[in-house]
């Protein structure tokens, strides 16, 4: 992917900079608003990653600027330690997501990932196939191997929320937003035993674990 | 440039002025008014006597005329008038009266006679013979009552003035010292005395109305910088722990090498991420209490959400080996914020969970009154004892024994902040083992 980064601050800038090369994504650097929005208007980017706070033009406005423009490039919006109205503000402005610093360069890859998947264009699919597992997200059935799995809803949004993200890593707090609409992190692990609940319900019968714990990143579907 | 007006001396000296102006403007006015309705009074005699000369004097013309002023003259009758009777030449043909007679008939006011000076009020009047009569009576009452109502008024005047300029210097002086009072007490606060407070003299005026309403805001004020004093020592007390620990992590990282090392900079990445939820906490708080989130809430299904997040948590409660009951009234609305609530159930739920031993049951019902939906959550846990349930509540608050567990101490004050946006409150009942109830505004 191309992306273009408008931070105002060298650390932050490096970091992403060096990970993202690293992955292998081309990238473009802006420490200013108004650049920021000349080149995201300028050249076409698969992932734009800005940040709220920014000399010029503010990251909100240029967003807002951007979006007025017809353009729907993704955008990955950063900020300092957030606020609740933040977050809002930001989704409201047009951002597809939302990360608040200082965050796990595993998580920004892990959403960044998710965003280049939005900007196909997608049609909700009424089933989906990954490896063994096919789930039915209309008559709510799984099955594993041919075999039936019977899940709680819970269970079964977890799931889902991880075959649509098969083949990239979904982390904890993309499972807490989406599954359970939390902008907190309990103290509880309550992802870790609904996720052991999922597993041993997908795996009974089965020598190979369904679901991928990736380390220090978060979780995935085995497709193989 | 100083405006008299904009001082309370110089405004009440000011309305004072303006009431004794007014006063010597009404006695002015009485005393010309006075004045004038008696020259009218002695012009009226005049006319009377004339009248009554002329026609007591009837056909007997001048002469019989002339023996009536003489008898009057002689007769002292009437003491304060005075005749002259002149033929055609100017002779005079009688009267006492020592003055020479106007050329003109008619009403003459101001007829010198006397050696002293005096002054009468006279009408002259041209008989048919060509003689002519003066009648003139004296203004001796007039200049008299003149002076004592002069006298009168300005003795009165001179009292007001003194009243006026009195009552300005004392009304001023009173509110100036009132005034002082005040000022001495801000500016010991200024001065950093912060428990000083406006003094009170218990008139219940105006001036202990404005004093009250200063110092309930001074309370106020003191209780907020007590918060924040509060808030800002418990958090250099509360990270000085976890960032020297961050600190040991990473010098131990430097000294090692290979797995140790990694498991010491995994340690301190996650000190650091304990450091930055207690700051996302304190600050998530500080949001709520500000009260600005109430403009996004919603109205919800409360039944849903509380379902949901005990749902949530059942697994959790059965792996630590706790039972838990809800008893869920469905069907209530209200107007909030789902992810501040649904914390709010979570944070209760974390901490029955955490702060109680396996075995333990927590109980969790969500009822309604006429104006709040009730929430409470209660265990049979060990409690906490009655002296620490008033603090449990504020910030960094942990129990003597929840010292050893992990967490911040700022999930309970969170509970309560989530309350009070809603129109509630949080509230620990007495109750053996530990209760929590929330009140919502409905």
């Amino acid at each position: 992917m191309h992306i273009l980064i408008i931070e105002d601050d060298g650390e932050t800038r490096e970091f992403l900079s060096r990970g993202l090369k690293e992955v292998g994504h081309a990238v473009t650097l802006v420490e200013e608003g108004r650049e920021g929005l000349f080149q995201a208007t300028d050249s076409n980017y698969d992932a734009i990653i800005v940040d709220r706070m920014l000399p010029g033009l503010d990251g909100l406005s240029l967003l807002k600027m951007l979006r007025a423009t017809g353009d729907l490039t993704p955008v990955l919006m950063l900020t300092a330690i957030g606020r609740i109205a933040d977050r809002v503000e930001g989704l409201e402005a047009g951002a597809d997501d939302y990360l608040v610093k200082p965050f796990a360069f595993s998580e920004l890859l892990a959403r960044l990932n998710a965003l280049g998947r939005r900007q196909a264009p997608q049609v909700e699919q009424s089933r989906l196939t990954v490896g063994d597992i096919d789930i039915d997200f209309h008559r709510r059935t799984v099955h594993r191997g041919g075999k039936k799995v019977i899940l709680q809803p819970r269970e079964f949004s977890l799931l889902a929320e991880l075959m649509r993200n098969s083949h990239r890593v979904v982390t904890r707090t993309m499972l807490l937003e989406r599954v359970w609409d939390f902008d907190f992190e309990p103290k509880t692990n309550i992802v870790e035993t609904h996720l052991s609940r999922l597993r041993s319900k997908l795996n009974a019968g089965f020598d190979v674990d369904a679901i991928e714990t990736v380390r220090g990143a978060g979780y995935m579907i085995r497709s193989n | 440039m100083p405006r008299p007006w904009k001082t309370t001396f110089g405004l009440t000296a000011l309305v004072s002025l303006a009431f004794v102006l007014a006063t010597l403007v009404i006695g002015l006015l009485a005393y010309a008014l006075t004045h004038e309705a008696m020259e009218v009074q002695l012009d009226h005699r005049t006319a009377t006597e004339t009248s009554a000369l002329l026609e007591r004097a009837g056909a007997g013309g001048t002469p019989a005329l002339a023996e009536l002023i003489h008898q009057r003259d002689a007769g002292h009758s009437t003491a304060s008038l005075g005749y002259i009777l002149v033929d055609p030449q100017g002779r005079r043909l009688a009267g006492a009266l020592d003055a020479q007679i106007p050329a003109k008939a008619g009403y003459f006011e101001l007829l010198h006679y006397g050696k002293d000076g005096a002054i009468a009020q006279a009408l002259i009047t041209d008989l048919p013979d060509g003689s002519r009569l003066l009648v003139a009576a004296d203004r001796t009452v007039i200049d008299e009552m003149d002076i004592t109502i002069l006298k009168l008024f300005s003795a009165s005047f001179a009292a007001m003035l003194l009243l006026a300029v009195g009552g300005a210097w004392t009304v001023g002086a009173v509110t100036r010292s009132r005034l002082r009072r005040f000022d001495d007490a801000a500016q010991a606060i200024i001065g950093g005395d912060l428990t000083q407070r406006m003094p009170l003299d218990g008139s219940d005026n105006e001036f202990d109305g404005v004093a009250k309403s200063l110092n309930h805001m001074l309370d106020r004020n003191a209780a907020l910088v007590e918060n924040l004093r509060q808030v800002s020592s418990d958090v250099a007390h509360d990270l000085r722990t976890p960032l020297t620990r961050l600190n040991n992590r990473l010098d131990e990282a430097l000294a090692f090498s290979g797995d140790k090392r990694t498991r010491a900079i995994e340690a301190a990445i996650a000190e650091s991420h304990e450091l930055l939820e207690v700051f996302s906490a304190i600050l998530r708080i500080s949001e709520i209490e500000a009260g600005t989130l109430k403009r996004d809430f919603q109205e919800l299904a409360l039944g849903d959400l509380v379902e949901d997040v005990v749902e949530t948590y059942a697994p959790d409660f059965e792996l630590s080996g706790h039972a838990l009951h809800s008893t869920i009234h469905m069907g209530l609305r209200i107007r909030g914020d789902a992810r501040l609530l649904s914390q709010l159930i979570t944070n209760l739920l974390d901490n029955a969970l955490r702060h109680t031993p396996a075995g333990t049951t927590v109980a969790l019902n969500l009822t309604a009154s006429e104006a709040f939906v009730i929430l409470e959550v209660c265990d049979d846990g060990p409690g906490v004892p009655a002296t620490e349930r008033d603090r449990l509540f504020s910030r960094f608050t942990r129990t003597e024994a929840s010292r050893t567990t992990d967490g911040h101490g700022l999930g309970l004050a969170l509970v309560s902040a989530v309350a009070q946006i809603h129109g509630g409150c949080a509230t620990v009942l007495d109750k053996p083992g530990f209760a929590v109830e929330v009140r919502l505004a409905r």
